[in-house]
């Protein structure tokens, strides 16, 4: 079973698709959970993740604006996404009969 | 980020392997994170490596159980080596410390080969178990050198044990083996030495424990050759740590 940030980590990576790498996954991150989001926390997980097999890393792309640093390359395997969607519906099994969501079921109705 | 600044995040970030320091500085740069942020960054990430080595029993091994009892046993036979060649020179010095039996000059010399050796086998034991965490074992190793400065007997003769231990160190940091004979010439002199001196009443017994990291040096040469397995549990990972 994943952990929330593994989870979190799965899942914006997946969305970034090709351009998923240390930065822009960090952006995401901290966009969506409106929380900053260490290096050390995302590199650390990230490497958890990959030694579960769970994504591949490996340094791409070196660019200008990183002064000629390659960037760390990100990609979900299909091992990672089974386990994020059995993360997911874990959570929505789990989140039945929450008022919280069943105010917003009824509000979406 | 302060232009000023960039030079000392580079530093810190020496603390981190190779390539994903430069994969760090890439991100600092790209990000253009302010000084504090990225120094935050740069050590929240080595304190997380560092955490994760210390799950492992190895650094502990190295740290615990053999650098800072090492230190202590080889500070005190640095002293009692000094003992021995002050007395032989001039009997009146140290009448009353440590008597090491039937003492003369090929009793000193056996004493100083034992002295190098377990400085050297027990600083390449340190250095190969645990790399990354080798800084750890240098401290501790430095604790006992704390408790000399209580000693009345002049500082340096309690660390002739230190250039072997640091070139043992540095042949084990840098991963470098040796062959299975080499290494077995090594103990069985090494013992040989121990019980010579042990039989003329020369030996205290605490210093049997300095025999085994020659010993160690034996077995992961055995398990490194090609048909003699996979390398003994601390051997077959010294490149990791």
């Amino acid at each position: 079973m994943l952990g929330e940030f593994e989870y979190v980590l799965i899942t914006t990576a997946a969305g970034l698709g090709e351009n998923a790498y240390g930065v822009a996954i960090r952006d995401e991150i901290e966009a969506a959970i409106q929380r900053k989001c260490s290096m050390g926390a995302l590199y650390t997980t990230i490497d958890r993740l990959e030694a579960k097999g769970l994504r591949k890393t490996w340094v791409g792309e070196a660019t200008p604006q990183r002064g000629g640093r390659g960037k760390r390359m990100v990609r979900v395997t299909p091992q990672g996404v089974r386990a994020a969607k059995a993360f997911y519906e874990s959570v929505l099994r789990i989140s039945r009969g929450a008022t919280w969501v069943e105010s917003r079921m009824g509000g979406n109705a | 980020m302060n232009a000023s600044a960039w030079p000392l995040l580079e530093l810190s970030t020496r603390l981190l392997d190779p390539e994903e320091r430069e994969v760090v500085l890439g991100d600092l740069l790209e990000t253009q994170a302010t000084t504090w942020r990225g120094l935050l960054d740069v050590f929240g990430l080595v304190l997380r490596r560092q955490a994760g080595l210390w799950r492992d029993p190895r650094p502990w091994v190295a740290a615990f159980v053999v650098a800072l009892p090492s230190s202590y046993l080889l500070m005190a036979a640095s002293f009692s080596v000094t003992c021995t060649y002050q007395r032989l020179v001039n009997h009146r010095v140290f009448v009353g410390h440590w008597p090491t039996g039937h003492e003369g000059f090929p009793l000193l010399l056996c004493h100083m080969l034992l002295l190098v050796a377990w400085s050297w086998t027990a600083g390449y034991m340190i250095g190969s178990v645990s790399r990354r965490t080798l800084w750890a074992s240098v401290v501790l190793a430095a604790v006992p050198s704390l408790d000399s400065l209580c000693t009345p007997v002049s500082g340096l003769c309690l660390f002739l044990f230190l250039p072997p231990a640091i070139l043992g160190i540095w042949r084990g940091w840098q991963g470098s083996r040796l062959s299975f004979r080499a290494a077995s010439v090594l103990a069985l002199t090494v013992t040989v030495l121990m019980i010579s001196a042990w039989t003329r009443d020369a030996l205290w017994t605490a210093n049997w424990a300095l025999l085994c990291p020659a010993w160690y040096l034996v077995v992961g040469a055995r398990r490194a050759r090609p048909n003699g397995g996979d390398g003994i549990w601390p051997m077959r990972h010294a490149r990791v740590l």
